[in-house]
């Protein structure tokens, strides 16, 4: 299990008043370099959580049970704790975009101004080169350059988003995560932001990419794998193409399925969608978080959780049914 | 936690009322006739002594105490209740209502009100504690009058309006039942703050003589130990417990509306 | 008035009406009430804020002159002194939040600002100038020195200016920073910051980002609240014996003298006019999304 980053049964609860809420109830995904790694799933399962918790950005209520993240197959992430990863690691080895991007620039200073604060404190670069090299990078993104003499309001929506992008990946970091990349923008707007995505992997200005989606046309867009999760757990991961074309896990299926695609097969199809509701994570359902909205759950499945098993061609699967019988 | 502050601040509170009424009974001397030598310190007959005319300073203490409570709950109810007027029908109706009714507010809120008083000093020489509350009062309407036509504005487009008028209510009814009741918690809480803004007005004003001037209440009293000189010649027995007990009230009503607020509020938790 | 001359022992009728007639002619008061007005503002367009009646023969404007700068004097440094000081302690309370600092701290400074500022300032004048003379009790300066330039006196004006400096920072200060620190809080949970801390940038760094905003609605604040303290500065100098605007408009209160308190009034109000458009122009420059003409309303 060597690569770039790699999560080991990571357990990560919120503490709240009412109990435990368990957000990443025993997660490992790799992420290889290269990869552009899409986690999906509906809202509330985890994703964002995991997101930072892959970086350890942990603060509480927020707590890391166990588990471990491997750097490059060497450091454990989470045996360092969050001043040191910190100061060791974000901005130059691993980035985060969050959520709300829209609101990540500082308001009170110009968006140059910015970007030098950040590359004069990471790399000791006096005012004239960090200028210099923000300047290049933001041509080389295809982001007006004039964008560095203005303040954050001034931009729309959408080159806020690609600016904010830019400023993550300034430092060239190994793996840049994205929290809802495109979902506050409009389409011709998100089809900008994917192709920076796109060609910041394929410039290998960052190596490799975690995207997390509740969208599954955005990972068709920029994906090389894919990682669904549900209630906290991952259910299924694999090949984009092999996910999408071909889910094994119900809920993957039924989640796939439910997406309008331009394509002619999905007129006589049909749409389908999933009844129920999302697992309380604070109590969640007994064996397989699934089985309460499962259309094909068996007895065992409300009494022992399912494993994630290998099926080869980096195919991982959690479910009873599986391997050996496709549900649909 | 925050009942002990509940518990705590409606003790403190009640205790100063207490003293403000129940102090006549227990300590009969009359607060405004010569009752010995002037400037006495305090002794076993005359607790707080006697100020420069020679009355007595602790039954001053209890009068005023329940003077100036009586013009802080007077005042409070005024500018609370022209504040449910104002705002109800400025939030409910809107159009013509609505931009005239919060002119006026913005008028009263940008005042200052020194300037106001100072007019009214001059041409109203003489003031019983009841005109002092009411100019308070009529100062004081347009903070909560705009928070209440806000939340007036937002209720209104909520569902429960909605069915109220499909089970055939009227306007009116559907003003005062639905939304008042809603408000009043945060009424109540707003009008124990007005209630201890009005206090300390009243004695800030009283001490520059531009408040009340028949009668004695704390603000009274300090305006004649400052006139008297009393701090310069260290008569601290009667220009130290008016000021206290004032904070005190006023430090426990301050204290009852964070707790009420988060009673009220649980979902508010800031530490 | 009249009765001020009988005090004084005149009292023959007949030069008592004619003292009386003086003033009225003097003053306007047998004119009717609109050529009394127009006689105001023909004279207040000159400049001329009319005659004191307790101060005879001074004029208002002379009065006013003589002492609005030493109430301006002690004012104005009091307000930035303690709003730069209540803005820093804000800020490190809010950035030491939950730490015995901030819980030691904070309830003090709540504590504090319940007191009437009034009869603090007779406590402060209590413990520092009587009991233990660290100060003199009052006045401006000592009797029968003259302003003038010279150290000596600007020694002695200082000795007497510290103590009611010191009460009003000590009063104000507690706002600005229980403000502060509720709006650093608010600020430090932003969304700007969470990323800047995401990119790596060390603590003090954003720090001074969300400083920087949260000094933006205290700007504000500050036009506010001069009006308040020019209110306040009434009662703090009659405390003090400190002879500003305060204690002038104390007397007149006192002795109804309409022409000063009508001076007053003005200058009062265009005090705090003044002020307020100064706060508002100095926000548009400070505030980078009005400065770009930019805020969306």
């Amino acid at each position: 299990m060597s690569g770039l980053l790699a999560a080991e049964g990571v357990k990560a609860y919120y503490s709240s008043s009412k109990g435990l809420v368990r957000a990443v109830d025993g997660v490992s995904v790799d992420i290889d370099p290269g990869d552009v790694l899409g986690i999906a799933g509906e809202s509330g399962c985890g994703k964002s959580t995991l997101s930072n918790v892959l970086m350890m950005n942990i603060r509480p209520p927020l707590r890391f049970l166990e588990g471990k993240v491997l750097l490059d197959g060497k450091q454990d992430l989470a045996a360092m704790g969050r001043e040191k990863v910190k100061t060791q690691a974000w901005g130059r080895v691993i980035t985060l975009v969050p959520q709300s991007a829209l609101n990540a620039l500082v308001p009170t200073r110009k968006v140059g101004a910015f970007i030098k604060d950040v590359l004069r404190y990471h790399l000791k670069l006096n005012g004239r080169e960090a200028w210099a090299l923000a300047q290049k990078r933001f041509q080389e993104l295809g982001l007006p350059v004039e964008a560095l003499t203005k303040y954050p309001h001034q931009l729309s929506g959408g080159m806020r988003q690609r600016v904010v992008i830019s400023v993550a990946t300034l430092l060239n970091p190994k793996l840049l995560i994205v929290d809802e990349p495109t979902s506050a923008l409009d389409v011709s707007t998100q089809k900008q932001v994917l192709k920076m995505l796109r060609h910041l992997r394929k410039e290998e200005i960052v190596g490799a990419v975690v995207s997390i989606t509740h969208d599954i046309a955005i990972l068709r867009q920029i994906a090389t794998k894919i990682a669904l999760m549900y209630g906290g757990k991952v259910v299924e991961v694999g090949p984009m193409e092999a996910i999408l074309e071909g889910p094994l896990h119900p809920y993957a299926h039924s989640l796939i399925h439910s997406v309008v695609t331009p394509e002619p097969e999905v007129k006589d199809r049909g749409l389908s969608y999933i009844a129920g509701e999302p697992p309380d994570l604070l109590h969640p359902p007994e064996g397989c978080r699934f089985h309460p909205r499962c259309p094909h759950s068996l007895s065992i499945c409300s009494r022992e959780e399912p494993p994630l098993i290998g099926l080869g061609e980096d195919r991982f699967v959690a479910c009873h049914l599986v391997p050996g019988r496709r549900p649909c | 936690m925050g009942n002990t502050r509940l518990v705590v601040s409606v003790a403190l509170f009640l205790a100063v009322v207490l003293f403000g009424l129940v102090g006549r009974w227990a300590y009969p001397v009359d607060p405004v006739s010569r009752v010995g030598g002037r400037l006495q310190p305090p002794s076993w007959e005359r607790p707080l002594g006697t100020d420069v005319q020679g009355r007595d300073v602790f039954a001053q203490l209890i009068h005023g105490t329940g003077t100036s409570l009586s013009i802080g709950i007077t005042a409070s109810a005024v500018a609370a209740t022209i504040a449910i007027v104002v705002g109800v029908i400025s939030g409910y109706r809107g159009g013509i209502m609505d931009d005239l009714l919060m002119a006026s507010a913005n008028v009263v809120l940008a005042f200052p009100v020194i300037l106001l008083l100072l007019v009214v000093a001059v041409f109203v020489p003489v003031r019983s504690p009841m005109v002092v509350a009411l100019l308070i009062g009529f100062t004081s309407w347009p903070g909560l009058a705009r928070a209440i036509r806000s939340q007036i504005m937002s209720l209104k487009e909520r569902e429960f309006v909605f069915l109220s008028r499909m089970a055939g209510w009227g306007g009116g009814r559907i003003g005062f039942a639905d939304l008042l009741l809603n408000m009043m918690t945060y009424v109540f809480t707003s009008s124990v703050v007005l209630m201890s803004a009005a206090m300390l007005a009243e004695a800030g004003l009283s001490m520059i003589g531009v408040g009340v001037t028949k009668g004695t209440s704390l603000g009274v009293m300090l305006f004649w130990a400052q006139l008297s000189d009393a701090v310069r010649r260290g008569l601290f027995w009667w220009f130290i417990p008016p000021g206290g007990v004032l904070t005190i009230a006023c430090a426990s009503l301050l204290l009852l509306a964070t707790a009420l607020d988060q009673l009220f509020n649980p979902q508010l938790k800031e530490r | 008035m009249v009765s001020k001359l009988a005090l004084q022992g005149q009292t023959d009728p007949a030069r008592i009406q004619a003292v009386y007639r003086n003033f009225m002619d003097e003053f306007g008061i047998g004119l009717p009430l609109w050529e009394q007005f127009t006689r105001f503002v023909t004279q207040l367009l000159r400049g001329d804020l009319g005659t004191s009646i307790s101060m005879y023969p001074r004029k208002v404007t002379e009065i006013l002159a003589i002492y609005l700068p030493w109430t301006v004097a002690l004012l104005l440094p009091a307000i930035l002194v303690s709003w730069v000081l209540g803005n820093y302690l804000g800020a490190l309370l809010a950035w030491r939040r939950g730490t015995l600092l901030d819980k030691l701290v904070t309830p003090i400074l709540l504590t504090v600002s319940r007191i009437p500022f009034y009869w603090f300032a007779m406590l402060m004048l209590f413990a520092f100038a009587v009991y233990l003379r660290f100060f003199p009790i009052g006045g401006t300066y000592s009797w029968g020195l003259t302003p003038s330039l010279t150290w000596g006196f600007v020694g002695n004006y200082l000795r007497h200016y510290t103590l009611p400096f010191l009460t009003w920072v000590v009063i104000c200060l507690g706002g600005w920073a229980i403000g502060m620190r509720s709006m650093m809080i608010y600020e430090l949970g932003s969304d700007y910051v969470l990323s800047a801390d995401t990119l790596g940038l060390p603590q003090r760094k954003l720090l001074r980002y969300a400083f920087r905003s949260a000094c933006l609605p205290q700007v504000t604040e500050l036009g506010l609240n001069f009006g308040f303290m020019l209110g306040g500065s009434i009662l703090l100098e009659l405390v003090f014996n400190y002879r500003g605007m305060g204690i002038i408009t104390f007397q007149a209160l006192s002795t109804l003298d309409y022409p000063l308190i009508q001076g007053i009034f003005i200058v009062l109000a265009a005090a705090v006019i003044l002020a307020n458009l100064t706060v508002d122009f100095i926000y548009g420059l400070i505030d980078p999304r009005i400065r770009t003409g930019h805020l969306r309303r």
